[in-house]
């Protein structure tokens, strides 16, 4: 992966006034990868994206994308990355179509491409019978797939989506996510920026961003490796006093709701008493907090736990 | 990859936004028709049948003589013959009359023995132009009268006057000899027409891309400044050409405005003038932080000045010098001297160029303003 450079991202950093939003930012996305940007609001997300997007300069440090420098030559990278602000961006009484094929022609691609490209995505993503709608009529859901579609005309390497799904109903985020699927399996890198965690789960690398850096990267599967503890989760019937009831208690790193469930992560040394996941034998201090009738079993590591203790620990 | 394409993709996007906003087809078809027919009906300094209220109090064949010539003039309409003088401030207060002519009692007797008689006329100068124009009526009115009375007194005396030496001023008025109000102004309001339609609404067209978010998709492409503007440009400059066009013939063949001099001359002077306009427009657009500013700069900076400061309305030289020198920094002033020389005056290039070439210069600077103030890139 090292030798085919995806992003390298050196000392990144921009202030506005007093507010040094980005901090000198080191990261290496891998060619390919589906990197999730994940962190509190104001952690910096944005701001690292639009000047990955050549949107803003930064102040000091830089972006190496495919080789090229994001700083110094913008014009040679535009054509090659497809960038989707969080909020929607089109024009709104232009349709669909229109949209697709002006953001197409200023980013030089040629006619005949334009005409096979635009119906292509808009049938992909279920778009179809709306090519002649104004922009300003759709759903928030087909909204977001519009500027996706947008970014999608020139056929980009890196796609960065910052908050795509944010307001989005849950069908359509999930619709959302199988395109970029697609997108991942036609071998693009994505770097998306959500505040969602089962999306986070669906990329191949996250990133953990707090106050303008990056605290913590790597693939799902090791950031949940390095958090210490156990995760929980409790069956009872009332998941929302239970949750009420674990927070903020000593030993308790994090609790969360998922459905019906409450999934508590409790820390190394609780766990350690207790004998290996599968058990369902659990620590007597998290079960005198619960319900007699609660169903307690260990499962395995989430990424919002993983998101909630690192924020913890950032804001420690 | 191809400039050309990129400027045509947002030229061609400009026309999408028109056509879909009809309050902006109204704005750039019909207000220029609308104002047209404004300033040339219902605006008009002319000044002609002054309601006039008379009182003879001498009630003489002199006196009713003297006022026969109100009577049969058009500058004059009597609308009320009082007795007293009071009548005449009533008339004023209830602004049924401008003018009041007084012939008091025994003015018929004075005249009659050779003396000095004396006419009072009461001018309602709460509006100074008619004001103005009564007080030399009725100053000439006057004089006839005086010179009449003179002969007739020669008359009786014997006197022959036809062998007298007499003096007669032939004055003239070039390009508009009867001074229509309309002929005057009409090649005036074509600039400040011109200077609404285009730069209210690219003053506007940037801030909406900024406030849209699409601005900044515009960057994340190799879209290029220059090809942005030039691309928002060509719609407008067409648009305004047609404008143009519309107006001039109205203006001729509706309103009879003189067209003597060269077409050419006038279409650079628009394109010209129109590509200044633009530039303020995106000087305006790249500066204003949002669409109400911009729309308040715009008429500002192009409204005003247009009417105020560009000789449409007040001769320049008739203005304080300070602002006589202000208005070199609208570009309106330069093309009202050129819309006046080539439809009334019958001016060419020959007479014209410094005015062409003030605005040529004006026209790259603003553009270029416009272009750098824009590409400074969101901080």
């Amino acid at each position: 992966m090292t030798d085919d450079p995806g992003l390298a991202i050196r000392g990144l950093t921009k202030s506005f006034g007093e507010i040094e939003a980005v901090a000198g930012v080191e990261l290496d996305v891998p060619r390919g990868a589906v990197f999730g940007l994940l962190g509190p609001d104001g952690a910096g997300k944005s701001t690292l994206i639009r000047m990955l997007a050549t949107v803003l300069v930064p102040d000091a440090g830089d972006a190496e994308i495919f080789g090229l420098s994001a700083a110094h030559s913008p014009d040679r990278l535009t054509p090659r990355i497809g960038y989707m602000s969080q909020r929607f961006s089109m024009y709104p009484d232009l349709s669909v179509a229109e949209n697709l094929e002006f953001f197409a022609r200023i980013r030089g691609v040629p006619k005949p491409r334009r005409r096979e490209r635009a119906p292509e995505l808009l049938e992909s993503m279920g778009m179809a019978p709306f090519a002649k709608r104004q922009a300003r009529l759709l759903s928030g859901g087909m909204k977001q797939k519009l500027m996706l579609a947008s970014t999608l005309m020139h056929d980009p390497d890196l796609l960065l989506l910052d908050e795509p799904t944010t307001g989005v109903d849950p069908v359509s985020r999930r619709e959302f996510w199988r395109i970029l699927a697609d997108i991942h399996a036609e071998g693009r890198t994505v770097l998306v920026a959500t505040p969602y965690m089962d999306e986070a789960e669906r990329c191949t690398h996250v990133g953990f961003m707090d106050a303008g850096r990056i605290t913590h990267s790597g693939t799902p599967q090791e950031l949940k490796d390095a958090i210490p503890g156990t995760l929980l989760e409790v069956i009872a019937p009332d998941p929302r006093a239970v949750l009420a009831a674990l927070r903020d208690q000593p030993g308790i790193s994090g609790a969360h709701l998922l459905g019906n469930t409450v999934r508590v992560l409790v820390a190394r040394r609780l766990a350690d008493e207790a004998p290996p996941p599968g058990s369902a034998v659990i620590p007597d201090t998290v079960r005198d907090l619960l319900p007699a009738n609660a169903e307690i079993r260990p499962v395995e590591m989430d990424m919002e736990s993983v998101f909630s203790h690192l924020a913890e620990e950032a804001a420690a | 990859m191809n400039p050309l394409d990129r400027i045509g993709a947002v030229v061609s996007k400009e026309f999408r936004h028109l056509w879909r906003d009809p309050r902006a087809i109204a704005i750039v078809l019909l207000m220029p028709v609308v104002q047209l027919l404004l300033f040339a009906y219902a605006i008009s300094f002319d000044v002609s049948h002054l309601p006039t209220i008379v009182v003879d109090a001498d009630r003489t064949p002199a006196s009713r003589e003297y006022l026969r010539d109100y009577v049969g003039s058009p500058l004059f309409e009597i609308v009320e013959y009082a007795d007293s003088p009071g009548a005449v401030e009533q008339a004023f207060l209830r602004n049924t009359a401008e003018v009041g002519v007084i012939v008091p009692a025994g003015f018929g007797r004075t005249l009659a023995g050779g003396g000095q008689a004396k006419v009072g006329v009461l001018i309602d100068g709460s509006e100074p132009n008619s004001a103005r124009v009564a007080q030399a009526y009725t100053n000439a009115l006057n004089l006839l009268a005086t010179q009449q009375v003179a002969i007739a007194w020669a008359d009786t005396q014997g006197v022959d006057v036809t062998g007298l030496g007499q003096l007669e001023p032939r004055v003239r008025t070039w390009y508009n000899p009867e001074r229509r109000s309309a002929i005057f102004l009409i090649p005036g309001l074509i600039v400040v027409i011109l200077a609404i339609v285009t730069v209210q609404q690219t003053a506007v067209s940037l801030v909406r891309e900024r406030e849209l978010g699409t601005a900044e998709q515009l960057t994340v492409s190799p879209l290029r400044r220059g090809e942005l503007m030039l691309g928002k440009l060509l719609p407008w400059t067409l648009l305004a050409f047609i404008d143009l066009v519309v107006i001039t013939a109205l203006a001729v063949w509706v309103f009879g405005v003189p067209f003597r001099g060269d077409p050419g001359v006038l279409a650079a002077g628009a394109a010209l003038f129109v590509f200044c306009c633009l530039g303020i427009g995106l000087v305006i657009s790249a500066v204003a932080p949002s669409l109400d500013v911009a729309n308040i700069a715009a008429l500002l900076l192009t409204f005003l000045p247009a009417f105020l400061l560009s000789g449409f309305v007040f001769a320049l030289n008739q203005i304080p010098v300070a602002l006589q020198w202000f208005s070199m920094v609208f570009p309106a002033r330069y093309m009202i001297t050129v819309t006046r020389g080539v439809f009334l005056k019958g001016a060419g290039w020959g007479e014209l160029w410094p005015e062409l070439a003030a605005l040529g210069i004006y026209a790259v600077v603003a553009l270029a303003a416009a272009s750098l103030l824009f590409s400074r890139r969101t901080r």
